[in-house]
């Protein structure tokens, strides 16, 4: 199978993919409301968390639009062949500060309910995994620059 | 930076223009604008050894070491 012809259509699928999450994710803003007061009917929990689980549902719901489009600017970089630039790194390091960000709002949603851990840590890891990332990625555009400024 | 690239210098001395010296080094014209404009990280040795050779200089005459404050 040609090599460039897979990294093309790998590429293609990946901006597919979070162009679709992007637009699931903007449709959910719309659904919060119905999702918290669902959860609030189906929950065998005496403490209603209704208004609470609205407010950190929409923020981490934009904090995960606005990471999504930090992806798609990253994708865009890649389509262009500029893949060890500083911006994709900028653009890693606010995606993993959203991630913080999502765990922090589920730690707080832990005060109601336990299970609200699970989703902080995962969103934790997610947000220390693409820490690294970005730490690596400046690593690779310091030696690209000290390569490209060697004459 | 401390390390001071100083063709421009030593290219005026020489009378010899930006273009005819990366013609002579056989490097690109926007190669030899980021040596002179102190924007180079590294500079090979055989590009150094090409430059005073064209140059007919020592590397001391190019290059500068100046103490950062």
């Amino acid at each position: 199978m040609d090599k460039k012809w897979t990294a093309a259509k790998s590429l293609f699928f990946s901006r597919v993919l979070t162009i679709a999450s992007l637009i699931l994710s903007v449709a959910a803003l719309f659904c919060i409301p119905v999702i918290a007061e669902w959860y609030d009917a189906v929950s065998d929990n005496a403490v209603k968390i209704r208004t609470v689980l609205t407010v950190i549902l929409y923020l981490s719901d934009i904090c995960g639009i606005f990471a999504l489009w930090q992806l798609f600017r990253v994708l865009e970089n890649f389509a262009k062949q500029r893949v060890f630039v500083k911006e994709n790194a900028a653009c890693f390091r606010l995606i993993s500060w959203c991630c913080f960000g999502v765990a922090l709002l589920w730690l707080v949603l832990m005060y109601w309910r336990f299970l609200a851990f699970f989703v902080a840590f995962i969103a934790a890891f997610a947000g220390l995994i693409l820490r690294v990332m970005k730490n690596m990625l400046e690593a690779a555009v310091e030696m690209r620059e000290e390569n490209d400024y060697t004459i | 930076m401390p390390i001071i690239v100083n063709l421009d210098v030593m290219m005026a001395k020489r009378k010899i223009s930006a273009g005819e010296l990366a013609e002579r080094v056989e490097i690109t014209p926007a190669n030899l604008s980021i040596l002179k404009n102190n924007k180079a990280k590294a500079v090979r040795f055989s590009t150094l050894e090409a430059i005073c050779r064209e140059l007919d200089c020592q590397p001391g005459d190019v290059l500068e070491y100046v103490r950062e404050e």
